[in-house]
């Protein structure tokens, strides 16, 4: 005998697609019921009765992310106002850890998906480039709030960043040439042999359900 | 037919000798039969007895929570490969936080009831322990219909309980089957001064005042506990406020009983609402800018026998009324501690983490940042601040910038 009840075929889709099991995506359901109130779907305001998140200087970036299309769907784009739970779920599973059994196209294609996830992060105005004024709010974003700061250091830091990005992905540039932006790919070299796996990744636990067999 | 009612009218009348005896009595003279104290020994015989067979060749669930967190902190992770740059990764940092805090929150957890490891045979426990074996299900039918049938009817009776607080209240602890252990008790607060205790829920206030005589400051209920609060309002002075109401009222309120040293001891639960036992979340100043003697009290209930706490978000005073009434027992440990006072050089605020620290540490609860109001409302501003300030420090510090500190 083994569990008392059958997956339903959806939960197996969902599974299959997002790399959870059956037991994590119910305890995931259970949190998004908390944090919908209980209805079918979440919007921006249900992400303020997080306080945890409030600590956190990206906050604004991070829920805007679950509301982003393209990282709902492929080829898509725009804003959606509310997610439901599958949409939930396939944020989440941005965030999976890598697992031993893949191969390695599969490790490639995993790499991609988190490093587009940042990259859209980035690139708030969707043009498919991170500028130096995106890249620029970012770090002010991340040191923002702070009112000993002033708002030459965050943009130097920027300035700084962005150049280096230019002379990884361009190389040298001639005094009148102007870097437009980082490209996607441009932000793929720029991250070519850093490992990226152990960084973005949330441990999600495996639980065993306890099953009698009487 | 005549006999029969006779039968019934006899019945009946050995009931009410019992309940008499057994109840009304010695709660009128503050004696134990020692009956609570049976009733729970066998209690938890039985819970032992369910655990057991529940644990026999399996592993029990080991945590409530989804997922593990890393154990290193901002500075190690992000400082660790800085290398005096500004860094991307430091936004796969922040991401990664992000997302854990979306699927699970240390807060939110207090908030809900506590998860036990066991299962007591009422209906709040893991989801996962729904297949039992036969036996189980037996006890816990016979369970539900002693708890529905026999006990419940018997404490409805109870439940309206008469003018004079004492007796009232002891009656309304032996009532919900309340076997309270009362620690220290030479540190019972004295008049003018102030009693501070961690709250779970209404009992607390029940619990304490069938050890002493208190004056209330409470948030004004409507409905029925707005019933109870008026007709206790009329025996006892008693100061109540409402929760959105201006600090500075309450102060003045405060301030006046206490100087008026005749009156009873005030009774406070600084967290402001109900907290579901496992930690003790941010005191409010107000009371303990109010200067006097505060005699902290921890109240600690076990889980095993019933769950006191109170989610007011979520369940009406008549849903917890009902769940406080249908489970086994209320059993709890109250701890009376040395009382203290605020020294010299101390703000409102370092005086009230001390105090707290000292309750958590007796109750053996935890003792959370948070402020109990958020399960009502935000975050402060200045708590995101702090964080941003550390990680600014961070990044400036290793030299990226180059003109000097600007944190």
């Amino acid at each position: 005998m083994g569990s008392a009840h059958s997956v339903p075929a959806e939960m197996r889709e969902l599974a299959d697609r997002t790399g959870f099991t059956s037991e994590q995506i119910e305890h995931l359901h259970r949190r998004f019921k908390q944090l919908s109130r209980d209805q079918l779907t979440i919007r921006k305001e249900n992400f303020d009765s997080i306080p945890d998140l409030e600590f956190n200087p990206i906050r604004g970036k991070i829920v805007h992310a679950f509301f982003d299309k393209r990282n709902l769907r492929p080829e898509s784009d725009g804003l959606a106002d509310e997610i439901n739970f599958e949409d939930f779920l396939t944020i989440m599973s941005y965030f999976r850890p890598i697992e031993m059994n893949m191969d390695e196209e599969q490790l490639d294609r995993f790499r991609k998906e988190k490093l587009k996830f940042l990259f859209h992060m980035y690139d708030s105005d969707h043009d498919g480039k991170i500028t130096l004024q995106e890249y620029r709010n970012v770090v002010e974003e991340l040191l923002s709030g702070n009112p000993h700061l002033e708002k030459e250091s965050a943009r130097s830091i920027a300035d700084g960043a962005m150049m280096e990005a230019a002379s990884i992905c361009v190389g040298q540039m001639g005094p009148d040439q102007v870097y437009e932006g980082i490209t996607f790919e441009d932000f793929l070299k720029m991250w070519q042999g850093i490992d990226i796996e152990t960084k973005m990744h949330v441990r999600f636990l495996n639980m065993e359900t306890i099953a009698h067999c009487y | 037919i005549e006999g029969r009612g006779l039968a019934e009218a006899k019945i009946l009348s050995v009931w009410m000798i019992l309940s008499v005896v057994l109840v009304l009595l010695p709660s009128v003279f503050r004696v134990s039969l020692g009956i609570s104290h049976f009733y729970v020994k066998i209690v938890i015989k039985i819970f032992e007895w369910a655990t057991l067979q529940i644990e026999e060749g399996e592993d029990l669930f080991p945590h409530a929570g989804i997922i593990q967190r890393e154990e290193t902190s901002m500075e190690e992770e992000i400082a660790g490969q800085h290398q005096g740059r500004f860094n991307l990764a430091d936004v796969m940092y922040f991401s990664k936080k992000g997302c854990e805090a979306v699927a699970e929150d240390e807060v939110t957890q207090r908030f809900s009831s506590e998860e036990l490891v066991s299962w007591n045979l009422l209906s709040r426990t893991n989801a996962n322990f729904h297949r039992v074996s036969w036996q189980l299900t037996l006890v816990w039918v016979i369970g539900i219909l002693i708890r529905y049938c026999l006990l419940m009817p018997f404490r409805a009776k109870c439940w309206l309980g008469n003018q004079v607080q004492l007796i009232c209240a002891t009656l309304g602890v032996r009532c919900v089957s309340g076997l309270v252990h009362f620690h220290n008790r030479e540190n019972r607060p004295r008049e003018g001064g102030i009693c501070v205790a961690n709250h779970t829920s209404p009992l607390d206030v029940l619990i304490l005042a069938s050890d002493g005589c208190y004056s209330l400051v409470g948030q004004a209920h409507g409905g029925l506990m707005g019933l109870i609060q008026k007709s206790c309002m009329q025996t006892t002075q008693h100061v109540l406020f409402d929760r959105s109401e201006l600090e500075d009222r309450h102060l003045v309120r405060k301030k006046e009983h206490i100087a008026d040293k005749a009156k009873l001891p005030i009774l406070i639960f600084p967290e402001g609402t109900c907290i579901n036992n496992t930690s003790v979340m941010m005191f409010k100043k107000g009371s303990f800018e109010v200067g006097g003697t505060i005699h902290p009290v921890a109240i600690k209930y076990d889980p095993r026998f019933g769950d006191a706490f109170w989610n007011s978000t979520k369940y009406s005073m008549m849903t917890y009324v009902f769940n406080v009434m249908t489970s086994w027992a209320i059993v709890c440990n109250v701890w009376y501690l040395p009382p203290m006072v605020k020294e010299e050089e101390e703000d409102a605020v370092h005086f009230a983490n001390r105090v707290r620290a000292v309750i958590a540490a007796r109750g053996g609860m935890s003792v959370l940042p948070w402020d109990g109001g958020l399960k009502r409302k935000k975050v402060k501003e200045s708590f995101k601040e702090e964080q941003q300030k550390k990680y600014c420090q961070i990044v400036t510090e290793n030299g990226s910038v180059g003109n000097g500190s600007v944190c």
